[in-house]
């Protein structure tokens, strides 16, 4: 988990989940600067199977814009959190 | 102007040194004036409507950020319906191929209209899905979507990565010259020798059998793949000289081990288009419905893919054959990269089996590209397993003298090849940098020595009349 993402916590452990279950690699540790070229198998076909897991897994939906502009995963969980219900 | 005339290597090399006396700040004007004269060599009218199009794109652009600034809700539409158009004037003119008088209203189809339609629109989506601000220069942005280098047959670079190194850096010439020598070499030495031998037996196809049509089978990968990354890079050492870095378009394609591998390593920057303009936007739309809404997403864009070489069956037959691919491809990669794991010892082979069936799968699409009709190429495949006595090229009536030159065109692949492998570890680059001037100069005029004599060669045993780049069509 990032120091520069205290607050994103338990996002950025099911989003490591997810990617770990999408890209089939236990050993995939996430980076909020890590973008497609540094995982192996990530490509525009994974990407939108890596969407729709994580669509699932916090029940939100995402537009073919934001997914189009995303330019790491740092950005990608910033977009996760901005959509999950405010936590009390 | 064709790439490989002497005088569009004469055109460069004044280019090269008027931009090198051009003050930095009008560097960019210049690139559009050279590209703009450029292209009016080829059409005045298809310049003008160049500009057109150019100013209309602009305009369209900045409207549509405006519209979504105030909240309008013409903001929704502007970026699409530009979209819709601009693939409506694309595809009229391909269409118009079909009709027998060739062109509309007897207008020929402009220069590099696959390209630079394709530019314009990924401009107005980026900006349309904030990828992108608008441009506000209308004298940077027309020197982005007219860039000489890469109207002619790409390769296909965005908006943001062009015009970000605008106005450009002073030019790295020597690199720019050396990767022009490169692409040269692999046109006239690599391609355009293994060219007449696969013409000969496509234009002969009923009449052989056996062992000359596997060798059309084969060669014809190569000689597109030595014919068109040549053609790229000529148009990427062509950029270097104004210090435009373009994308790479080729990684290596035939060490694939698998057919979407394959697409990640050729003609990579139509490949990533379509995959973010195309593939993206479809997936999305369907991406509740499962594998039937993949399969649908994977056959539109390899039609479209197909299509984009010109509106033939044979295109579509190319799309569809690599849509069944990949399909294949996605739907049972997890489960072979299971297998895989669980049973490292079949790593190897399997990976050496996956190289073997890539590389038939994409020869036996590009039977459907290059044939002239389906005809052809149905009895291409059919006559490789015919069991009539092997026929020969010479008894067929080709020329001795090309098959002399098809044997170097092979060992010259074969170079290019060994080269791609090895070259990053060359430890000879290194000696440019080095301070002692002694070094510095006798690499200097090993190198100028190495041109000249290949220069030579090429004269010598290059085709005598070059033939037109394969890519330059589309």
């Amino acid at each position: 988990m990032p120091k520069d993402y205290p607050s994103m916590a338990p996002t950025w452990q099911r989003m490591q989940h997810v990617f770990r279950d999408t890209f089939d690699d236990e050993t995939l540790d996430l980076h909020p600067e890590t973008t497609a070229g540094g995982v192996e198998g990530w490509d525009s076909l994974t990407h939108i199977d890596l969407i729709v897991a994580l669509e699932r897994e916090f029940k939100i939906k995402f537009t073919t814009a934001e997914v189009t502009r995303l330019k790491n995963v740092g950005e990608l969980a910033a977009l996760i959190d901005k959509k999950l219900p405010v936590r009390p | 102007m064709n790439f490989v005339a002497p005088i569009f290597l004469l055109f460069l090399a004044a280019c090269t040194v008027l931009n090198r006396m051009c003050p930095a700040r009008f560097r960019a004007a210049f690139l559009l004036a050279v590209s703009y004269a450029f292209y009016c060599t080829w059409s005045v009218g298809a310049a003008a409507v160049l500009a057109l199009l150019t100013f209309a794109a602009f305009r369209t652009a900045l409207a549509g950020e405006r519209a979504r600034a105030a909240g309008s809700s013409a903001a929704r539409w502007i970026g699409p319906a530009a979209v819709v158009l601009l693939a409506a004037y694309l595809a009229a003119f391909k269409i118009a191929l079909l009709t027998p008088a060739h062109g509309i209203a007897g207008l020929a189809m402009p220069l590099g209209i696959s390209y630079y339609t394709f530019r314009l629109i990924s401009y107005i989506l980026d900006v349309h899905w904030g990828k992108l601000p608008a441009e506000t220069s209308l004298l940077n942005f027309a020197a982005y979507v007219a860039f000489f280098p890469q109207i002619l047959a790409g390769p296909i670079q965005r908006p943001g990565d062009f015009l970000a190194q605008l106005p450009p850096k002073p030019a790295s010439a020597g690199a720019g010259w050396a990767r022009i020598g490169l692409g040269l070499a692999k046109k006239l030495f690599i391609a355009d020798n293994l060219g007449p031998a696969v013409n000969f037996v496509y234009a002969h196809v009923s009449s052989l059998h056996g062992a000359p049509l596997w060798l059309a089978f084969y060669l014809y990968p190569l000689q597109l793949y030595a014919d068109f990354s040549g053609l790229t890079d000529i148009a990427l050492g062509a950029g270097r000289l104004f210090g435009i870095e373009g994308p790479e378009n080729f990684n290596r394609p035939f060490t694939a081990s698998n057919i979407s591998d394959f697409w990640r390593r050729w003609h990579m920057s139509l490949t990533n288009w379509l995959g973010d303009y195309v593939f993206v936007p479809l997936r999305m739309a369907t991406r509740q419905a499962g594998n039937w809404g993949l399969a649908a997403s994977i056959t539109i864009n390899m039609v479209a893919i197909g299509l984009w070489h010109g509106l033939s069956a044979g295109y579509l037959v190319f799309g569809l054959l690599h849509s069944a691919f990949l399909v294949t491809d996605a739907l049972t990669g997890r489960r072979r990269c299971r297998f895989f794991k669980a049973h490292p010892a079949w790593d190897g082979p399997g990976r050496w089996l996956g190289w073997f069936l890539t590389f038939h799968a994409v020869a036996l699409a590009m039977v459907f590209f290059r044939a002239p009709a389906l005809g052809a190429a149905a009895a291409l495949l059919a006559g490789l397993w015919s069991a009539a006595p092997v026929s020969s090229l010479a008894a067929a009536g080709f020329e001795p003298r090309n098959l002399h030159l098809l044997a170097l065109g092979i060992a010259g692949y074969a170079l290019l090849e060994a080269g791609e492998r090895w070259r990053p570890d060359l430890p000879l680059a290194g000696l440019r940098h080095c301070g002692v001037r002694w070094v510095r100069w006798s690499f200097y005029s090993a190198a100028a020595l190495l041109t000249a004599f290949g220069l030579a060669l090429m004269l010598v045993y290059g085709t005598a009349a070059p033939a037109p780049f394969i890519y330059a069509i589309f």
